[in-house]
C-alpha cells in the first residue's frame, strides 16, 4: 500500500531512530537548548510520532514508559507488537500499514482512541482490553463479516466509529444494522447519526436485539451471582472456616473411603450413617457459626487498633507541623536579618544563633517522634496480646468442636464394626442378602479383612478431621503472625521514614544557613 | 364587704389623711352601714337599702372643668357620636351601681384614696372606667403580640404628666380622641394599650396604683437601654468521646506540681485584686445612679398594665408601663401599690397590703379577701378557699354575696362607649407623633424616625456616652431604611474614629461588612461580602496603606488567601498623569487549599512573588504522612556568562527542598518549564491585584454617591409612595369615574327641571313637595299624550298618502308602463308596512301609557326628597 516508500530499505525501529525523532519532537527554544545540553530520557516523553519512516517492525519502545500518544501510521508494520509496556497510551495511530490481525494490545488499558485505518484486517476481534474506548477507525479494511460488528457492543464508552470502505459497507443494511446494534454511536462513517434513522434501525431490528439484550441481561446477572459466590467463599476463608456451612467435609471424609462407600450397603449403616451425618453437619454448623462471629470481633478488634494508631500518629504530626511552622517563621526573620547585617560579628553571632534554633528543632522534633515511638509501641503490645489471646481462644474452641468430631466418628466405627462383624457371622452361616455387591461380599471372607475395612474407613475419617483441623490452626496461627509482624514492621518503617525525614530537613536548613555564610564571606 | 386591716405606712400616711377628708359626702350612708355590719340583715332589708343608697345622687366635683381646660379646646366634640355626648340608662345605672360601691368602700375603708370608678370623659359625661376599655384587635400582624403593642402605644402617644400628681385625672378621654390628639397621660396610655391586648386575647387589665418618680414621668435616664444590652452568648461545651480501647496514653507529665500550685496562687491573687477593683468601680456607678431621695415617694398617682398569666401562652403575670412599654415582673420596686384594677368586664379593688410594693401581691381575683370585686358573675373562677377562714368572714361573704347576686341578676358591664379603635397604615407607619421621638436612657439616647422622613432613610439612632451627663459621645448607631445602597446599620465608634457599616444583600458588589475610619482610598479598611453573590468568591479584603489582604472561599482554582505589599507609588513625570497610577506591588502571597485531584507534593500551598527581588517562593501541601513539605524557590536573574550567551536556567536559579526527592524534577528542563509558568501566573496574579484596587475604587465612588444622593427603593406594594404605581391608580380611579359619571348622566334626574323652578338651598314645604309631584306628573301626562298623538299623527299620514297613491294609480292604470307599474306595488307594500307597524306602536302606547304614569308616580312617592313630605298624604 505504501508504495512509494518502496524505494527506501523495510527499517526496524532502534534507537538512532528514536532519539532523532525525539530530539525533533522535544521541546523549542530556549527550553530546547536546556533540554539538548540535559537529554531527553525517553520515559518522560509524553508524545511520539514516528509517520513516514517505512517501519516494518516495531521495537524498542518499552523505554517510553509514559507515552500518551504514538503515532505509526503510514509505514510497513504487518505485525502489531512491542506496545506491551505503553500501558499509558491513550492515542495510537496505526493507520496506513499492511497489518492483518488486530494483536498485540491487551496490555494497552487505557487507549482511548485507536485508528487503524487502510489496513488489511479481516476480522474485529482481541480488543477486550480497550475498556476506554471512545473512538475506533477501521475504515478501508477488509471487514466481510456483519455479525462481528456485534462485538463492538461491549464497548460502552464508543462513541466514533469507522467502517467506510470495507466490504460490509457495501450491503444495503450496513447503517441501519449498526445503528440498531450499537446505539450509543454518535458517529459513524465521520457523519453525525440523526435520531431519526435511529429510531428507524431499532423499529427494523426490534425482536432480534430484544432477543440478544435478554442474552446479554442473563449472562450478566449470572455473573454477578458468580461474582457474589465468589465474594462469600473469600470471607470464609477470611474466618478460616470455609465449606463447613454444608456437609462438604463430610462428603470429603466418604470420598475417598473406598471399604466405608463399601460397607454402607450393609443392612443397618444406611439408617446409620444418615444419622451420623446430620449430627456431624450440625457440629460443622457450629463451628462455621463460631468463626464467621470470632472473624467479626477481630475485625473490630483491628478497626479500632488501627483507627487509634492513626489518631496519635496524626495529633503527632499536626504538633510536629505546628513546632516546624513556628520555627520557619522565626528562622526566615532570623535569615533575613543576618542578609541586612553588614558588621561580620553580628553576622556571626546571629548565624550561631540560628544554628542553635535548628538544633533545637531538631531535639524537639525527635523528643516528640521518640515519645510517639514508645506510646505506639505499648499500645501494639497491648494490641499483640489480645489478638493472640482472641486467636487462641478461637483455636482452642474450634479443637473442642473437632474433638466432637472425633467422637462421633467414633461411635459411628464402633457401631459400624458391631455391624461388619454381625455381618460376618451371618455369612459365616450363609445367611447373607443375595442383593449385596460382588466386591462388598468379598470383604467378608475373614474377620481380618473385615475390620481392616472397617479400620481403614475409620482412619481415613479420622484423618480428614484432622486435616482440616490442621489447617484451620495453622492458617490462623499464621495469619495471626503475619498481621502482627506487619505492624510491627510498618511502624519501625515509619519511624524510619520519619526520622529520615527529620534529618532531611534539618540537613537541608543547616546547609541553607552554610551556603549563606558562604556567601556572606565572599561577599 | 369585710373590713380592712391594714398597718399604714409612715410615708403613706400623709396620703390617707388626705384621703380621709374627702370621703364626707357619703357620711350620711354612715348610720344604715353600720346596721348592717352588727347584724345579718334579711335581703328584704337590704334590697330597700340598695334602693335607698342608689337615689342618693353624688355631685360632680365642680373643679375639674379648669384642670382639663386646655386639652378641651383642641378637641372638637360636634363631631363626636352620641354614645360620647350622653349616658344610655344602663350605663346611669352602672353609675349609681358603682356610686354605691364607692360609699361603701369609703366607709369601710376611711383612709384609703376614693376609688378611680368613673372620670368625666371628652364631653364631661361621667362614664364608667370599666366601659372605656374596648378590646380592639389591630388588623396589623405586628401588633398582635403584647411587646410590640406595647412599643407602638409608647411610640405613638406624647406623654402629658397628671395634672396633680398625687390624685388620678378627673378626666379619661376615649382611645379614639387620645390617639387623634396623640398625647396622653399614663391612665390613657393604660386604657389604650389594655383595649388592644384584650383585642389581641390577652387577660389584660388597667392599674390604678402608685409609682415611683421614673415611672411616673417616663423617665429613663436611670434605665439601660435595651438595645445597648449584648446578647449573652451561650458557650457550647464540646463533648468528649469517651477514651477508646486503644487510645495512646498521654506521655508522662514531669513538671512540678509545687510550681503549678504556687502559679495557681499568684493568679488567684492578680484575680483577687482584679475583682475587688471592679467591684469598686461598680460601686461608685451605683453610687453615682443613685435615686435621688423623693418626698412624694409612694403617693404618685400612676396607671399601667397588668397581664395575668394564662391566656396566650402568658407563662408568668406581669406589669407593662405603657409609657416606656416595657414589661416589669410584678416584683419590680418601681411600681409601689395597687389601688384598684379593672378590665372590661369588671372592677376590682385591691384589699391586700402593699407596704412591701407589689412584691408580695397574688393576683388571685376570684378571692373576695384580696380582691374586692364591683360587680358579681364575671368570668374569674371563684377561689376555691384551702384554708378555713373565721365563721364571722364566710357569713358575711355569704350575706353578700347573696346581696350581690340579687343586684347582678339584672345587671351585666355595658357595651364600651367607644368607638372602635382604628389606626390608619399611614398612622401606623409613622408611629411616633410628627414621626419623630427621643428617647433618653441611661447613658444613651435613642432617636426614632418614621420611615422615608428622613431623606437618606435613617430611621433610629442610638448613642452611647461615656459619662452619665451625656456629654462624651461614645458610640452612635444608625439604623437605616429603604437605602438604594441597601445600607443597613452604621455603627460609629467615637473613641477609635472607625465606622463599621452593613448592607443588607443586594449590594452590586456585594458589601456586607465595611468598616473603615475614612472614605479615602488606600487607607485602613476592612471590607467583607456576601461571597455566594460574587463570582470571584471573595470573603473579605482588609486594606492598611501599604498591604491589602484578601480571603476566598469556593474558588476552582483553590485561592484561599492573598496577600498583597505595596511599595511607596513613583512619582510619574510624564503629562497623562491622569490616568490610574497603580502602586508597585513588592510582594504577593498566596495560599492554596489542597486540590484533591493532585497528589500533595505538587499541590501548591503557597507561592509568594517578591517582585522586586525577581524571587519566587513555592511551598507545597505536606502529604499526610509527612510533617515537612516540599519547598522550592526560583531566582529569576537572566545572567549573560562570560561567554557572552544567555544563560537561560541554571541549577542555583532553582533550590528546592523535597521530602522525597523526585528525579524528574531535578531536571532543568522541568524547572524552566515550571518558571515560566510561574512567570505567566505572577502576571495574571499583578493583574488581579490591579483589578482589587480599582474595585474598591468603585466601590467607594459608589458609596459617597449614594451618601450623597440618597435614593431610597420603594416597594412595589407600597402605592403611596411608589410614583409609577401611583399613577396608575389614579388612571384607573380615573376611568373609573367617568364610567360612573356616565351612568350618572344616563339616569336623569326627573325633578331636576322642576326643582330649578323652585328658590335654590330652601326646604321644601309640604305644599311645594306635593305641587312638584302634581307637575311632575302632569308633565308626564303630557308628554305621554303627546307620543300617542305623534304616532296618530303619523299614522294618518301614511294613510293619506296610501289613499292617494291608489286613487292615482286607479286613474293611471291603463297608461302605465310595467315598469311603474311594479314600482307602485312596491310603494304600496312598503306603504302598507309603515302603517302596520305604526299602528302596533299606538295600541302597545296605549297599553304601556297608564303603567308608566303609574310607576313614575310611585317613584315619586318613594324619591328621598319628596318622600318625607307626601308620607302623610299616602
Amino acid at each position: 500500500m505504501n508504495r512509494m516508500y518502496n524505494s527506501m530499505e523495510p527499517r526496524v525501529i532502534d534507537d538512532d531512530m528514536l532519539k532523532v525523532a525525539v530530539g525533533e519532537q522535544g521541546p523549542r527554544e530556549e527550553a530546547g537548548q536546556l533540554a539538548k545540553q540535559e537529554g531527553i530520557l525517553f520515559k518522560d516523553v509524553m508524545s511520539l510520532q514516528l509517520d513516514f519512516q517505512n517501519i516494518l517492525h516495531i521495537d524498542n519502545l518499552w523505554q517510553f514508559e509514559n507515552l500518551r500518544k504514538l503515532q505509526l501510521d503510514n509505514n510497513i508494520i504487518e505485525k502489531i507488537e512491542g506496545l506491551e509496556n505503553l500501558v499509558h497510551l491513550v492515542w495510537l495511530d496505526l493507520s496506513f500499514n499492511n497489518i492483518e490481525a488486530i494483536e498485540g494490545l491487551d496490555t494497552l488499558v487505557n487507549l482511548e482512541d485507536l485508528s487503524l485505518f487502510n489496513n488489511r484486517i479481516s476480522k474485529i476481534d482481541s480488543l477486550d482490553a480497550l475498556v476506554k474506548l471512545q473512538v475506533l477507525s477501521l475504515g478501508n479494511n477488509q471487514i466481510d463479516n456483519m455479525m462481528n460488528l456485534i462485538y463492538l457492543r461491549k464497548f460502552k464508552c464508543l462513541r466514533t466509529l469507522n467502517l467506510s470502505g470495507n466490504p460490509i459497507a457495501e450491503a444495503e443494511d450496513y447503517k441501519m444494522f449498526i445503528y440498531a446494534y450499537l446505539p450509543d454511536l454518535v458517529y459513524l462513517d465521520f457523519r453525525r447519526i440523526d435520531d431519526h434513522a435511529k429510531k428507524m434501525a431499532e423499529m427494523k431490528h426490534q425482536y432480534s436485539i430484544d432477543e440478544m439484550k435478554h442474552r446479554e441481561n442473563q449472562m450478566q446477572i449470572k455473573q454477578e451471582e458468580e461474582q457474589a459466590r465468589r465474594m462469600k467463599l473469600e470471607e470464609h476463608k477470611m474466618a478460616f472456616v470455609e465449606h463447613l456451612d454444608d456437609s462438604y467435609l463430610f462428603d470429603s471424609m466418604y470420598a475417598e473411603d473406598v471399604e466405608g462407600n463399601k460397607l454402607s450397603y450393609l443392612p443397618g449403616v444406611g439408617d446409620l450413617l444418615a444419622a451420623y451425618k446430620d449430627k456431624f453437619v450440625v457440629i460443622c454448623v457450629n463451628i462455621f457459626e463460631y468463626g464467621l462471629r470470632q472473624q467479626e470481633k477481630r475485625k473490630i478488634e483491628l478497626d479500632t487498633f488501627n483507627e487509634c494508631i492513626q489518631e496519635a500518629i496524626q495529633e503527632n504530626q499536626e504538633e510536629g507541623r505546628l513546632k516546624i511552622a513556628k520555627f520557619e517563621e522565626k528562622h526566615f526573620m532570623n535569615l533575613n536579618s543576618i542578609r541586612e547585617e553588614s558588621d561580620l560579628l553580628n553576622i556571626e553571632k546571629k548565624i550561631m544563633e540560628c544554628s542553635e534554633d535548628i538544633t533545637e528543632l531538631f531535639n524537639v522534633l525527635m523528643t516528640l517522634e521518640m515519645q510517639l515511638v514508645e506510646q505506639l509501641e505499648e499500645t501494639i503490645n497491648m494490641f499483640e496480646r489480645n489478638i493472640i489471646d482472641l486467636v487462641g481462644l478461637f483455636i482452642e474452641n474450634v479443637q473442642g468442636f473437632m474433638a466432637q468430631c472425633r467422637d462421633l466418628e467414633n461411635h459411628h466405627h464402633e457401631k459400624l464394626l458391631e455391624i461388619a462383624i454381625n455381618t460376618l457371622e451371618k455369612t459365616a452361616k450363609g445367611e447373607i442378602d443375595d442383593d449385596l455387591p460382588e466386591d462388598v461380599r468379598a470383604l467378608f471372607i475373614d474377620k481380618d479383612t473385615v475390620v481392616n475395612a472397617v479400620g481403614a474407613s475409620h482412619d481415613i475419617h479420622l484423618l480428614k478431621i484432622d486435616n482440616r483441623e490442621d489447617e484451620l490452626v495453622t492458617r490462623v496461627n499464621s495469619w495471626c503472625t503475619h498481621l502482627v509482624d506487619k505492624i510491627h514492621k510498618d511502624e519501625i518503617m515509619r519511624n524510619r521514614r520519619r526520622v529520615k525525614e527529620i534529618n532531611q530537613y534539618i540537613d537541608h536548613m543547616q546547609n541553607e544557613l552554610d551556603n549563606l555564610e558562604c556567601v556572606d564571606i565572599v561577599d | 364587704m369585710e373590713v380592712l386591716t391594714e398597718t399604714i405606712e409612715e410615708d403613706e400616711a400623709a396620703e390617707w389623711e388626705e384621703a380621709a377628708e374627702q370621703p364626707e359626702r357619703s357620711e350620711k350612708t354612715r348610720p344604715a352601714e353600720a346596721q348592717k355590719e352588727e347584724t345579718t340583715l334579711s335581703p328584704e332589708m337590704l334590697r330597700d337599702l340598695e334602693r335607698k343608697l342608689s337615689e342618693i345622687e353624688v355631685p360632680t366635683p365642680a373643679d375639674h372643668q379648669a384642670s382639663f381646660s386646655t386639652d378641651a379646646d383642641t378637641i372638637d366634640i360636634s363631631k363626636l357620636p352620641l354614645t360620647y355626648k350622653t349616658n344610655t340608662p344602663r350605663e346611669r345605672l352602672l353609675l349609681q351601681v358603682a356610686d354605691n360601691f364607692s360609699r361603701q368602700y369609703s366607709h369601710l375603708c376611711p383612709d384609703r384614696m376614693p376609688l378611680f370608678l368613673h372620670p368625666l370623659n371628652e364631653c364631661q359625661v361621667p362614664k364608667f372606667v370599666s366601659t372605656t376599655l374596648r378590646p380592639t384587635l389591630m388588623p396589623y400582624p405586628d401588633l398582635y403580640n403584647w411587646d410590640s403593642c406595647a412599643q407602638f402605644v409608647s411610640d405613638f402617644l406624647t406623654m402629658v404628666p397628671l395634672p396633680d400628681p398625687l390624685k388620678p385625672p378627673t378626666h379619661l378621654y376615649s382611645s379614639t380622641t387620645v390617639l387623634k390628639c396623640q398625647k396622653g397621660n399614663c391612665f390613657d396610655f393604660s386604657t389604650l394599650l389594655c383595649s388592644m391586648l384584650l383585642g389581641a386575647g390577652y387577660d389584660a387589665y388597667c392599674v390604678h396604683g402608685y409609682g415611683s418618680w421614673d415611672l411616673c414621668h417616663m423617665d429613663l435616664t436611670r434605665e439601660v437601654c435595651p438595645l445597648t444590652v449584648k446578647p449573652q452568648e451561650t458557650v457550647k461545651k464540646e463533648e468528649k468521646a469517651p477514651p477508646k480501647k486503644y487510645a495512646i496514653k498521654p506521655p508522662r507529665d514531669l513538671t512540678s506540681r509545687f510550681e503549678q500550685e504556687q502559679e495557681e496562687k499568684r493568679q488567684q491573687e492578680i484575680r483577687d485584686q482584679e475583682e475587688k477593683l471592679r467591684k469598686e468601680a461598680e460601686e461608685r456607678l451605683l453610687e453615682e445612679t443613685k435615686v435621688k431621695p423623693d418626698s412624694l415617694h409612694g403617693l404618685r398617682v400612676h396607671s399601667w398594665v397588668l397581664v395575668l398569666s394564662g391566656k396566650r401562652e402568658v407563662p408568668e403575670t406581669f406589669f407593662i408601663d405603657a409609657l416606656s412599654g416595657r414589661s416589669y415582673s410584678p416584683q419590680d420596686e418601681h411600681f409601689l401599690g395597687i389601688e384598684s384594677i379593672w378590665n372590661h368586664k369588671n372592677y376590682w379593688v385591691n384589699m391586700q397590703d402593699c407596704w412591701n410594693c407589689c412584691k408580695d401581691l397574688i393576683f388571685d381575683l376570684g378571692d373576695p379577701v384580696k380582691w374586692e370585686y364591683m360587680l358579681l358573675g364575671t368570668d374569674k373562677p371563684r377561689l376555691s378557699l384551702t384554708e378555713e377562714e373565721d365563721e364571722d368572714f364566710n357569713d358575711e361573704d355569704d350575706v353578700e354575696a347573696m346581696g350581690k347576686e340579687d343586684e347582678d341578676k339584672s345587671f351585666n358591664m355595658p357595651p364600651s362607649w367607644v368607638e372602635q379603635i382604628e389606626i390608619t397604615p399611614e398612622e401606623f407607619e409613622t408611629r411616633c407623633p410628627n414621626g419623630k421621638k427621643v428617647l433618653h436612657y441611661q447613658r444613651a439616647q435613642l432617636e426614632k424616625w418614621a420611615p422615608y422622613l428622613n431623606p437618606n432613610g435613617l430611621v433610629c439612632r442610638l448613642t452611647t456616652y461615656e459619662d452619665l451627663e451625656c456629654t462624651q459621645v461614645l458610640e452612635i448607631k444608625e439604623w437605616y431604611q429603604n437605602r438604594g445602597d441597601k445600607l443597613e446599620l452604621r455603627h460609629i465608634n467615637k473613641s477609635t474614629g472607625l465606622i463599621i457599616d452593613y448592607f443588607k444583600p443586594g449590594h452590586p458588589q456585594a458589601l456586607r461588612v465595611h468598616s473603615y475610619k475614612s472614605m479615602q482610598p488606600e487607607m485602613d479598611r476592612v471590607m467583607e461580602f456576601y461571597e455566594t453573590a460574587r463570582v470571584d468568591g471573595l470573603l473579605k479584603r482588609e486594606e492598611t496603606p501599604k498591604t491589602m489582604t484578601e480571603y476566598y472561599q469556593g474558588r476552582p482554582d483553590f485561592l484561599s488567601y492573598r496577600h498583597i505589599n505595596f511599595g511607596p507609588r513613583v512619582k510619574k513625570l510624564s503629562l497623562n498623569s491622569t490616568d490610574s497610577n497603580p502602586r508597585p506591588t513588592v510582594k504577593i502571597t498566596e495560599r492554596f487549599h489542597r486540590n484533591p485531584e493532585k497528589p500533595a507534593d505538587e499541590d501548591v500551598a503557597e507561592r509568594v512573588f517578591l517582585t522586586t527581588e525577581e524571587r519566587i517562593q513555592l511551598r507545597y501541601h505536606c502529604r499526610s504522612d509527612h510533617i515537612t513539605a516540599n519547598k522550592r524557590e526560583f531566582l529569576r536573574r537572566t545572567e549573560v556568562d562570560n561567554k557572552g550567551n544567555k544563560i537561560i536556567m541554571t541549577p542555583d536559579m532553582c533550590i528546592s527542598f523535597e521530602v522525597e526527592p523526585m528525579e524528574h524534577t531535578k531536571k532543568l528542563l522541568y524547572q524552566y518549564e515550571t518558571m515560566v509558568q510561574l512567570k505567566n501566573e505572577e502576571k495574571l496574579s499583578k493583574h488581579q491585584v490591579w483589578e482589587s484596587e480599582l474595585e474598591v475604587l468603585e466601590i467607594l465612588r459608589l458609596l459617597e454617591e449614594e451618601e450623597e444622593a440618597h435614593t431610597l427603593t420603594i416597594s412595589i406594594y407600597d402605592t403611596k409612595r411608589n410614583e409609577k404605581s401611583k399613577e396608575y391608580r389614579e388612571a384607573m380611579e380615573r376611568v373609573l369615574l367617568e364610567e360612573h359619571m356616565r351612568q350618572v348622566e344616563t339616569q336623569l334626574d326627573y325633578l331636576a327641571p322642576f326643582l330649578a323652578q323652585l328658590p335654590p338651598g330652601e326646604k321644601l314645604t309640604r305644599w311645594q313637595a306635593m305641587h312638584l309631584k302634581e307637575e311632575c306628573l302632569g308633565d308626564f301626562k303630557q308628554r305621554l299624550i303627546d307620543k300617542a298623538n305623534l304616532i296618530q299623527a303619523r299614522f294618518e299620514k301614511e294613510t293619506q298618502e296610501l289613499q292617494k297613491k291608489q286613487q292615482w294609480y286607479q286613474e293611471n292604470q291603463v297608461t302605465l308602463t310595467p315598469e311603474d307599474e311594479d314600482l307602485y306595488l312596491s310603494d304600496c307594500s312598503q306603504a302598507m308596512f309603515r302603517i302596520r307597524i305604526l299602528e302596533q306602536r299606538l295600541n302597545r302606547h296605549k297599553e304601556l301609557a297608564p303603567l308608566k304614569y303609574l310607576a313614575l308616580e310611585e317613584k315619586l312617592l318613594k324619591d328621598p326628597r319628596l318622600a318625607e313630605l307626601l308620607k302623610v298624604f299616602i
